[in-house]
């Protein structure tokens, strides 16, 4: 399998006073793959959006590195990027296909895509304000997998919407991925991790604690939680 | 992301961002023309009708000086801010910090197109006659631009650096005010190495009088004068654009952990 992301020793420290510094994780050491799908569990305050942050380029690592394959993009899905609540859908999803590195073409061919997958009728060309939350995360969904990025990085994004939509979007989800990309998922839910899931990590206190089959990881952090 | 993807997506962002405000209030786009006028209408009170500022042709004067202060004053005091204000976008995605500023930035120079078009028509039904040397006017709003944009994007930097910069940078705008020449003529102050000096010191007074000499004097500004305008906002430019290529982690950092 191709390396796409390799972390080797990154640690991030935070200022939380003018003088005083706290480390979110350190010694952190992780390779994922074309055709992986990992999933990051942990407490919360463990560290693990930060990781993705340190993945997605969002933030330096304060010692280590972080190598990304040559050409790799890499980005974190996030539900309704640089959404605006008096904007129409229309608008929205163009702006954040735009953010997310397409090409001002490419967003408009994906506005027919994101309109049907979205389901929001005529409510597409209202402005957000007028959206009830769940028809605000299916628009963000169905923006958010226009993301091309080989490597997508998911902060519990799927947990959105009723019963119905959380299926369909996981089918999507399903579908978007193959073996030439990979994703990192952080997740509080049991089922989704070891469906989805190749290999889970536990991060505790900073730390890589457990690794391997999503089973034995989630095994462990419920011990953690037990505990 | 190409240098055609960033421009669309500053230019979207401006649009976008237009459409959405203008949506807020009853009066939407007009307000664009409405709220620089009612400044000029509260110095005109002041000025010409409590003081009798005896400057001949005061509204005109006051218009062409306040209009384009006003310009310089709300992009620089926004794109300040705006690193701040688009915090959470910089916490989910990696986008260079700069485009921040300059879609703030972008906002405004759509908006003064307006105002300036709107001066012109006022200034035309004033008795001011348009001539060649109006063409001037497209260098010297360029270069205006061109001192926003490094300004700008120097007020987000030092504000991404500290918060405090934001007052001392609105503390700054009321100074430049007075030291401007928007409701005095600068050509008044006798002393001509002050006066000079205060130009080359403070290129927004430069670029205001240079307004005022090709719109109500209809002669052509001093190419000098214009070319230390350019030298310092380029010099400027650089030294902040070198900042930001430097800084693009440390900003998300600064921003994002606050």
């Amino acid at each position: 399998m191709t390396a796409l992301l390799s972390l080797n020793g990154v640690s991030m420290h935070f200022s939380r006073e003018a003088d005083s510094r706290y480390a979110v994780f350190g010694g952190i050491n992780l390779t994922v793959s074309a055709g992986e799908c990992v999933a990051l569990v942990g407490r919360n305050g463990s560290g693990k959006s930060t990781l993705l942050r340190v993945m997605a380029k969002i933030f330096a690592p304060t010692s280590g590195s972080v190598s990304w394959a040559p050409g790799v993009a890499v980005s974190l899905l996030t539900l309704g990027l640089g959404f605006r609540q008096d904007l129409s859908g229309r608008d929205n999803a163009f702006l954040s296909c735009l953010l997310m590195g397409l090409s001002r073409k490419e967003a408009k061919e994906a506005l027919s895509d994101i309109e049907a997958f979205c389901e929001l009728g005529q409510f597409f060309d209202e402005p957000v304000n007028k959206y009830s939350a769940g028809m605000r995360a299916r628009l963000g969904f169905g923006t958010a997998l226009m993301n091309r990025s080989q490597v997508v990085l998911i902060d519990e994004t799927l947990s959105v919407g009723d019963a119905f939509f959380r299926e369909k979007a996981r089918i999507a989800l399903e579908q978007e991925f193959n073996e030439h990309r990979a994703v990192v998922l952080v997740s509080h839910a049991e089922q989704q991790v070891e469906r989805l899931c190749d290999r889970a990590i536990l991060l505790e206190q900073g730390e890589i604690t457990a690794e391997g089959h999503p089973g034995a990881v989630l095994a462990a952090y419920a011990d953690l939680t037990a505990n | 992301m190409t240098f055609n993807q960033t421009v669309t997506l500053v230019d979207t962002l401006a649009r976008f961002h237009l459409k959405g405000e203008s949506r807020q209030y009853f009066f939407g786009y007009l307000w664009w023309v409405l709220e620089p006028l009612l400044y000029v209408g509260v110095f005109y009170l002041v000025f010409e009708i409590l003081l009798d500022s005896r400057q001949p042709d005061f509204l005109y004067f006051l218009m062409v000086g306040k209009l384009s202060f006003i310009w310089f004053s709300k992009s620089v005091n926004q794109a300040a801010s705006s690193l701040e204000a688009n915090k959470g976008l910089m916490a989910q995605t990696h986008l260079r910090k700069e485009l921040f500023p300059l879609a703030v930035i972008h906002q405004g120079f759509y908006r003064q197109l307006v105002v300036f078009i709107f001066l012109i028509c006022f200034l035309l039904m004033g008795g001011y006659l348009p001539s060649a040397v109006w063409l001037w006017l497209i260098p010297i709003t360029l270069l205006q631009a061109m001192l926003i944009t490094a300004c700008g994007l120097l007020g987000a930097l030092l504000v991404s650096f500290k918060r405090d910069f934001r007052l001392l940078i609105q503390l700054g705008m009321v100074f430049l005010l007075f030291m401007s020449g928007i409701f005095w003529d600068l050509n008044v102050i006798a002393d001509t190495r002050l006066r000079e000096g205060l130009l080359v010191l403070n290129p927004l007074a430069n670029l205001i009088d240079c307004y005022r000499q090709v719109l109500m004097l209809g002669e052509a500004p001093n190419g000098m004068r214009l070319a230390w305008v350019l030298g310092e906002s380029l010099l400027l430019l650089i030294i902040v654009w070198a900042a930001y290529s430097r800084l693009q982690f440390w900003i998300a950092r600064q921003v994002v952990t606050r």
